[in-house]
């Protein structure tokens, strides 16, 4: 069988999953075999559809059999094949990290299949070459995400919830806009024709426009600066593991979309959208940090930090050479191990204190080492000590920035890495340094080994980008390479005769 | 939705419901080639719900329909999805689809686009009916979800994210009867 073939496998899968879950009404153990089986499953798919890239270059599936630009193609590039392996294996590590906090019984029955839901929207967002295709799948997942978001949620969260869906129901107005818009421009929405056609539209105002209307609503998907408020204030109110898999995934979704379309899509020459892109990265950096330190309970801590990392990704997409553009691929990599093994880190701190309010909780430290060493890890990494894999994206973003002479924006990354540490400081000081916890430590509770085993596995994952990050950014530097290669991305959908 | 009152409506209604399914078939079957297909053809048939609920209360209606609405969406999705995941067996591409064409009747086209129209059918008529019930149950007195579909945990340990800002908000009216 033709490989391309098997890429519709990353959103049949999980698709397939969901239904199937979704008839067995009732929570069970077979759902839980059923579903982790599958989340396995994807995980090989994933890695094989990732290799092939590397080994064979991007891969083609022409749904239906309908050439493009007619027709809807998916393209695996290399770019796709890491984002595919990076969401199936944050989607597994949710799971298993979920069966582990909660006992069956407990679980609502529509949330393993809404998860499910959600991973075939994201992974079709990475999959696919063509506009409403994108849009389609930004609804399947965004519809996924608003109902696992108040699935289970009282008065008080659904308000919080409100913020989020509105936002991002104008996003996807304004998305439905842009695709009109292009359409009427280039007469196809398919990536490749968009991408031959500009080219002749490259500095008028029609394309400015529309480059204008994509990065508004990117970049509000993607928590920019300053269309974030609907983040910070929802990503709380979800149960852990699925907070783990948000924050982990759903933000990137918006940065690889701005990636794929700014870098690969749309002509290379916009200075205008470039600069607005690394102004507002740097002021979602410090915005963002800033929120984070004010908050004093660790999940919103976590939560505001997903924005001022956000920043670094689309700064790199700012400054917009084939090194930043990897420097930003790889920073994709380390950030969504990190940021979802963190949350994962404060559901434990919730089951051993019974509370996530930094004034609540504490001793963990001497009761719980393991956990603490896994924060330490993830935290430091986060804010960008060497060699952990934090490290080595901010320094390729920081280097790029030196050399483009933006010292105001570099300026802005350090610093933000310096909040960053300070913030990450506020949480180690409760939790794990504090030598009272007013809620007590319910050690206990067995339920926090298995959590803990999970984290620690994405933290050993997380280790191995840090120490082999020479192999990490040879990928990133390769699948940069493919996307910044607009003529062969064009011969490969459009084929070279017209 | 309370059962209507009107005797004239529930004798129509019962008479109707069939008609509107007929022709949500006739939709549904036309659709390929023509205008109509599965999405019009679940909402018209979605509609005929919609009337037995207003006509006899909701309750008497899922009774009628006999399993949870989501079901039918699932086995409508579930028809769907493997109907176009077919092809890949064959080695073929998602969603490629065949035809044949039965001599009977004049000749008969066939394909297994009518099988995922279906499935959509199937999905629509699931989908609408769940939000019409979940919708019009409080009205009928009755809860809107099923008990398994109640919150039966929200992290119950977890402190809610900011009480300060949580006691600053006015408390919840109680409901008043």
């Amino acid at each position: 069988m033709n490989p391309a073939t098997l890429m519709i496998l990353p959103v049949a899968l999980p698709l397939v999953t969901a239904v199937v879950a979704l008839m067995g009404r009732r929570p069970a153990a077979w759902r839980r075999w059923f579903t982790g089986g599958s989340a396995l499953l994807q995980v090989v798919v994933a890695f094989a559809l990732a290799s092939t890239a590397w080994h064979g270059g991007p891969q083609v599936l022409a749904i239906g059999g309908w050439a493009a630009p007619y027709g809807i193609v998916l393209v695996g590039d290399l770019l796709a094949g890491i984002m595919l392996v990076l969401g199936a294996v944050t989607a597994l590590a949710s799971l298993l990290y979920g069966f582990a906090e909660l006992p069956v019984g407990d679980e609502h029955p529509l949330r393993l299949p809404l998860v499910q839901f959600l991973v075939t929207g994201i992974n079709l967002a990475f999959c696919t070459a063509d506009l409403f295709n994108l849009f389609v799948a930004f609804e399947v997942m965004l519809i996924s995400s608003y109902a696992l978001l108040t699935l289970e949620a009282d008065d008080w969260d659904i308000k919080q919830a409100f913020p989020y869906m509105a936002l991002n129901l104008v996003g996807s107005t304004l998305f439905l806009v842009a695709a009109g818009l292009a359409y009427g421009l280039f007469g196809s929405l398919n990536f490749a024709a968009i991408a031959e056609r500009s080219t002749a539209l490259a500095g008028t105002p029609q394309l400015t426009v529309l480059a204008l209307l994509l990065f508004t609503v990117f970049g509000m998907k993607a928590g920019l600066f300053p269309l974030f408020y609907w983040l910070p204030n929802s990503y709380p109110i979800l149960p852990s593991p699925v907070a783990a898999l948000y924050a982990g995934m759903l933000t990137k979704v918006g940065v690889y979309v701005l990636l794929r379309i700014f870098g690969q899509v749309l002509p290379p020459d916009l200075p205008l959208i470039h600069t607005l892109m690394m102004w507002l990265a740097a002021a979602t950096m410090i915005f963002g940090v800033l929120g984070a330190v004010s908050r004093n309970f660790i999940r919103g801590i976590l939560s505001f930090h997903i924005l001022s990392q956000i920043g670094y990704m689309v700064l790199a997409i700012g400054l917009f050479t084939p090194y930043a553009i990897a420097a930003a691929i790889f920073y994709i990599i380390h950030h969504i191990i990190v940021k979802s093994t963190l949350f994962m880190v404060g559901g434990v701190v919730v089951v051993l204190n019974r509370s996530d309010d930094l004034t609540k909780t504490g001793r963990l430290w001497a009761v719980a080492p393991v956990l603490g060493v896994v924060f330490l890890l993830q935290a430091l990494s986060l804010a960008g000590v060497p060699p952990l894999s934090g490290f080595w994206g901010k320094y390729m973003i920081v280097v790029e920035g030196l050399r483009q002479r933006e010292w105001v924006l570099v300026g802005c990354a350090l610093l933000a890495g310096v909040l960053t540490m300070f913030s990450m400081l506020k949480i180690w000081n409760g939790p794990f340094w504090h030598p009272e916890a007013a809620g007590g430590v319910h050690l206990a509770d067995a339920r926090w080994k298995p959590m803990t085993a999970v984290a620690g596995g994405m933290t050993l994952l997380s280790l191995g980008i840090g120490f082999g990050a020479e192999f990490f950014l040879r990928v990133a530097h390769e699948a940069a390479r493919q996307v910044l290669d607009r003529g062969a991305y064009v011969t490969l959908l459009l084929g070279g005769g017209n | 939705m309370k059962a209507g009152q009107s005797y004239i409506f529930r004798a129509v209604g019962a008479v109707l419901f069939f008609l509107i399914n007929v022709f949500a078939i006739y939709l549904l079957l036309r659709g390929h080639n023509l205008p109509g297909g599965g999405f019009i053809g679940g909402l018209g048939s979605a509609l005929s719900l919609i009337m037995l609920s207003l006509a006899f209360g909701v309750e008497r209606t899922q009774g009628i329909l006999r399993t949870d609405p989501v079901r039918v969406a699932g086995a409508g999705l579930l028809l769907a999805l493997l109907t176009s995941l077919l092809p890949l067996l064959a080695g073929d591409p998602f969603l490629r689809h065949y035809h044949v064409v039965l001599p009977v009747l004049g000749k008969i086209e066939v394909g297994t686009p009518l099988l995922f129209d279906v499935g959509v059918f199937l999905v629509v008529v699931g989908v609408t009916a769940k939000l019409i019930f979940v919708l019009a149950r409080p009205n009928a007195d009755l809860t809107a979800l099923a008990p398994e579909e109640w919150r039966n945990y929200a992290a119950p340990l977890e402190e809610p994210i900011e009480k300060t800002a949580r006691s600053e908000s006015p408390a919840p009216e109680d409901d008043v009867p």
